[in-house]
């Protein structure tokens, strides 16, 4: 608010982004060796970066991020292509939008996770129960931005489009969806970090694969370092697509800067 | 974000519902009937059932304490440093990069860690869901107030406003519907962690109790803690908009509705 921007070398912009994240690894550090926290619960950084290399080396690492990785992505992919159409229709058909936005609104807040149990007994423990739930949780937004995203498209681009001729099929595709993309995006990208938060949370309760089942063995045979890996692991994997999908709508909607975080 | 259809063809809103409703108690009472597909009806005298004898509401009042702890603690630190940092600058450039960095990190990997510091007992899941709550509420009240209307703080400056009377009287007013946006998040988020996080350990709550009744097959128990899991997140959500409007209707008359 009311501050001029200062201009600044790039290398000192990044700098300042990367310090506070050396503080709190000092920090960690620090505290681990210190002796007031037990070390075998925070082990230092070194330990933690050991049992990565290792586990990294063994493929075991990769074994588990691979199963979660392809679960987090089948449902959330599912999701998209079965969310956006189904948006689209809620948007421009009157009966579908009275049939479906019911379900839509007040399913929205209701913690879907409390099925699971359930959609394990229809499916079993692998990875389609995981799969369903995932595609169940990533729906919510994505229906609901696209269709709020369709809805709000300005009726004179609509009216334009129609003045010069163009038919249904060209106006959606050249009009409607080019100009809800901002939104759709939006709701995507809400989706895509709940993936891997229900991934992980399911491979939890009950599994014998995934990092989210690497973490909780882990740290249930005392190997806190492995667990620490892991969950660096899932880190780094929640951070990568998140940018992935940054990337991804930059090079979709380069008419407009990705909003921040907060969307 | 509500979209109403017409008025007159809000009957088919109940279609889906009621289909879903007939197909389960028709499914249940077939021979062939897999275990897991209980009547509707059954569940329904199960709720009540349980809600009579009191035991339902021992394992939602355990749940509730959990979830509502975790989502003060978190929501008044993010809230609270989230408007805080729109306004210092120093402070500002040490979290922001940190909060950035982590949000799109699923916080619940931590959740065996957390189990280890802290036991089975409520301080673990207390300490995963404030710490869930967080994220949300902090970058929409940072981004919220860092996008209030520089004029308006201009004009309170001109008018001779000290800063400490520009945050609460201009900055943190005009911020209120994007704050009220991230604790909506946060809520939904605070119950998702605190289902899990009952269903992966816990002695009692009704993620607990989903577990415990599909290890014994009492399926009609099972469906009856998810309904009241589905009612408590749903409730809380309404409580949570009908404070908003409360809140927002007479500064923002335009804001209010929405959402």
């Amino acid at each position: 608010m009311a501050e001029l921007p200062k201009t600044r070398g790039v290398a000192a912009e990044r700098l300042q982004r990367v310090i506070p994240v050396l503080v709190v690894l000092i920090a960690w550090e620090l505290l681990s060796r210190s002796g007031w926290v037990s070390a075998r619960l925070m082990p230092s950084l070194v330990l933690i970066a050991q049992a990565l290399w290792a586990d990294l080396l063994s493929g075991l690492l990769a074994f588990h991020a691979a199963a979660s990785l392809s679960r987090a992505l089948s449902g959330f992919a599912l999701a998209v292509l079965v969310g956006v159409p189904l948006g689209v229709l809620m948007a421009r058909v009157r009966w579908f939008d009275a049939m479906f936005e019911p379900i839509f609104s007040f399913g929205y807040p209701v913690p879907k996770i409390a099925l699971y149990p359930l959609f394990v007994f229809a499916l079993g423990f692998g990875s389609p129960s995981k799969v369903a739930l995932i595609f169940l949780e990533c729906l919510f937004p994505i229906v609901l931005n696209t269709c709020f995203g369709v809805r709000s498209v300005q009726k004179k681009y609509l009216w334009s489009a129609a003045n010069m001729g163009a038919g249904a099929w060209r106006t959606f595709f050249q009009v409607l969806l080019p100009a809800a993309a901002p939104v759709v995006f939006s709701g995507i990208r809400v989706a895509l970090p709940l993936a891997m938060v229900v991934v992980v949370i399911t491979e939890m309760i009950g599994d014998s694969r995934g990092l989210g089942y690497f973490i909780s063995y882990s740290s249930a045979s005392f190997k806190y370092p492995s667990a620490y890996a892991g969950v660096a692991v899932v880190a780094v994997m929640g951070f990568t697509l998140d940018r992935a999908l940054v990337a991804l709508r930059a090079k979709l909607i380069f008419w407009e800067r990705a909003p921040r975080l907060a969307q | 974000m509500s979209v109403r259809a017409s008025n007159h063809l809000r009957w088919l809103g109940g279609v889906l519902p009621v289909a879903l409703l007939l197909a389960l108690q028709w499914g249940s009472m077939r021979e062939d009937a897999p275990r897991y597909a209980v009547a509707p009806l059954q569940i329904a005298i199960t709720l009540w059932e349980l809600a009579a004898s009191g035991e339902l509401w021992r394992d939602a009042l355990a749940s509730l304490r959990r979830s509502m702890g975790g989502f003060a603690i978190g929501a008044a630190l993010g809230v609270g440093l989230g408007l805080v940092c729109s306004v210092m600058r120093p402070l500002r450039n040490f979290f922001d990069p940190l909060v950035s960095l982590a949000y799109p990190v699923p916080k619940v990997a931590l959740l065996p860690v957390f189990i280890t510091w802290l036991g089975f007992g409520d301080a673990s899941k207390v300490a995963m869901i404030a710490l869930a709550v967080f994220f949300p509420t902090f970058i929409n009240s940072l981004y919220g107030a860092r996008s209030v209307n520089e004029r308006w703080v201009w004009t309170a400056r001109n008018l001779g406003a000290s800063r400490l009377q520009i945050f609460f009287r201009v900055v943190v007013p005009a911020s209120l519907p994007q704050v009220f946006n991230g604790l909506r998040s946060g809520l939904a988020l605070s119950f998702v962690v605190l289902f899990a996080a009952e269903m992966v350990g816990s002695k009692n709550g009704l993620g607990n109790l989903v577990m415990k009744a599909e290890e014994s097959m009492r399926f009609d128990l099972m469906y009856a803690a998810i309904v009241g899991i589905g009612l408590i997140g749903f409730g809380f959500d309404r409580a949570l908009l009908a404070l908003r409007r409360r809140i927002l209707a007479r500064r923002f008359p335009g804001e209010a509705a929405h959402g």
